[in-house]
Formats: structure tokens, sequence, C-alpha cells
């Protein structure tokens, strides 16, 4: 939920206060381009990158649903920016609509011919499926937020958000891996549940089901 | 250097939601590994056709970030010791670019200058003319 003054500021905005727009630009300046400084070793292209963020804001503003946080809506139009000027600087790869088995450079990758028309989820569901699991999320990771389980939630964040095997965030935490299984077990059923009770179903997130580790990483190389 | 990089890396890296070391590191690996520029298009097509994880989920909605209060105590070693290294393990071992561009925010709010305005003015003046007249 966005803040109750974030809100008020979008209203003014909406209703061209340029007075709201500055005092907009002057909350969240700084905090943008500090996120797109340690990307971009140029302040002056940093700040232009944090610039055009707060023209797309504009131009996006009749879209804007004001149920999400506005830092979250600006820090996404600002990664969108920020990938667009590392693309301009040769960082970033683009996907090629070439097929795969042409000659490509490594920064034009082959597109994937394997684009299954029967797994595609339209946005209005994909909406519904995430705001469900937002939601569930949310919840949990309150719940043992209020009971000072801070160990639980940095186990589920290695595991689903950077993606860690088991046994490798067990070895971090220093915990056994039999409590690392229980961690998950614990979060993955209330997850589950929260599912089922919205009417979504089961195969929404796949992932929650599998008794296995997330997919193992990719190893690099060390050339 | 961390010597794996997992699907979840790879969804944030399209996100930029990496800490920036790590972004370079993949953004150096792909220029060579095959197998990650693959695995890169594949993670590229699931979204393409409407599919999303948990931990994209969790990650786009910061359900684990601390709110802007809490970072501030954070910088001022007030919260009780568990949470501070909660928060502690959020920035550095996450490495929540949102949080960490919150924080270095914080730091450097007590310092703002006329740089700062300098910046803010040239904002203003380059997008006022966006709003609704």
């Amino acid at each position: 939920m966005s803040q109750p003054a974030d809100q008020s500021l979008v209203e003014r905005i909406r209703a061209g206060d340029g007075d709201a727009w500055s005092d907009l630009i002057g909350r969240y300046d700084s905090r943008l381009l500090a996120y797109v400084s340690c990307r971009l070793q140029n302040r002056s292209l940093a700040e232009d990158v944090v610039q055009e963020t707060f023209i797309g804001l504009l131009n996006s503003l009749p879209n804007y649903d004001g149920r999400r946080p506005l830092e979250n809506y600006l820090f996404s139009i600002c990664s969108h920016k920020l990938t667009d000027a590392l693309r301009r600087e040769g960082r970033r790869p683009t996907v090629s609509i070439s097929p795969a088995n042409s000659a490509y450079s490594h920064w034009q990758l082959p597109a994937n011919s394997e684009r299954a028309s029967s797994i595609a989820r339209s946005d209005e569901r994909r909406s519904i499926e995430e705001q469900s699991l937002r939601d569930a999320l949310v919840e949990q990771l309150e719940h043992w937020r209020q009971r000072g389980d801070w160990k639980k939630i940095q186990c589920l964040e290695l595991i689903i958000v950077r993606g860690w095997a088991n046994k490798r965030a067990a070895e971090f935490l220093q915990l056994s891996q039999q409590q690392v299984a229980t961690y998950k077990h614990e979060f993955v059923g209330r997850l589950c549940k929260s599912v089922r009770s919205q009417g979504l179903p089961e195969e929404v997130f796949p992932e929650m089901y599998l008794d296995d580790d997330p997919a193992e990483g990719v190893e690099l190389s060390d050339g | 250097m961390d010597e794996h990089i997992s699907l979840s890396d790879m969804e944030a890296f399209l996100d930029e939601a990496l800490p920036h070391e790590q972004m370079a590191e993949i953004e150096a690996a792909l220029r060579s590994e095959e197998e990650l520029q693959l695995v890169l298009v594949e993670t590229i097509s699931r979204r393409d056709t409407g599919i999303h994880s948990l931990g994209e989920i969790w990650r786009r909605h910061r359900a684990s970030c601390s709110s802007r209060e809490e970072l501030g105590s954070y910088l001022l070693a007030i919260l009780p010791a568990d949470q501070q290294a909660y928060i502690d393990f959020h920035l550095k071992t996450v490495g929540c670019r949102y949080c960490q561009a919150n924080l270095e925010d914080l730091r450097e709010a007590a310092t703002a200058g006329e740089d700062t305005t300098r910046r803010r003015q040239r904002y203003f003046e380059s997008s006022a003319g966006y709003l609704q007249r």
C-alpha cells in the first residue's frame, strides 16, 4: 500500500500542482540516484537516468495504481531506464528475433523458439496470482517478524529470493538441513493454504510443491 | 566470487535487482558462457509467456524490506540486536539494491548541499512540462 503522504502528493500532481511535483522529486531523487550510480560510473549519465525516470513517472501517472507503493513503482521505472542506458553502453544483451541456430554476437542472444502458447497466462490471471502470493508472503513474513523469527526469514530469503540450495543455506546460517527443511515446509504449507483458499490452482507456483531444492545454479567457469 | 548463478539470480539480473558486483559478474559471464546465455533466453521466454516465480514476486513487492524508519534506526544502531543483524543480512548477503539505495540516501541526507539543489532544479525544469495543465 502506498504511503498516505505519497497518495496525497500523487493526487496533487495529477491535478497539475508544480509544488507537489517538486516535493516528490526532493523526496525520491537521492535514493534513485544511489540505485543507479552504483551501476554507472558516470555521474552525469546516472543523473540522466533519474531524470528519465521522473519523466516516465509523469507519463505513466494516469495508469498508476495507487495501491502500489510509489517507491516500488519508481524503482521499477528506474530499473527499465537503467537497463536501456546499459544497453546503449553495450553492457546488457538484447534478445534477437533471429532463429537460435543463426550466427549471433554475444550481445544478440538467440530467441527461444519454444514459446508455448498453451502455458501462456493472461495479464489478468497473472495479476491475480501475483496479488494472492504477495498477500500470503507479506502475512507470513510479518508473522515471523512479530515473533522475532529472523532466522526463518533469512533461511527462506536465501532459498527463494537468491535461489540457494538447502544445503548451502544451512551451512551459511549454521542450521541443520533438517531445520531448513522444517522452515521451508512451514512456509510452503502456509502459502499453499492461502493459494487454495483463494481458489487458485496449485500448479500456479510449482516450485512450492517440490520437495527438492530449487534448480541448481549454473556453474561459471573460472575464465 | 560466487561460483554459482541461480535461476533466481538471472531473474533478478533482468530486473536490475542484484548487488552491482554480481550484476557485473553476470554481464562478464554472459559475454563468454553460452550455457548462461541460454539460461537468460529461457528466463526471458518464461516471462514472455506469463510465468512468474515466487522469488520474483517476493523481490518485486519487497516483501522482506525494512521500512525507511527502520533503516534510519539501523544506521543509528538503536534496533534490537537480532533485528539489526537481520537488516545487515538483507543489505549485505541478500544484497537488496533498493534498501542499499535508501540507506545511502539516508546517510547523505545530512550533507545535502548545492549540488543536490542544482540536481533537483534540473529534474523539475526538465519534467514540469509533462504535468497536466
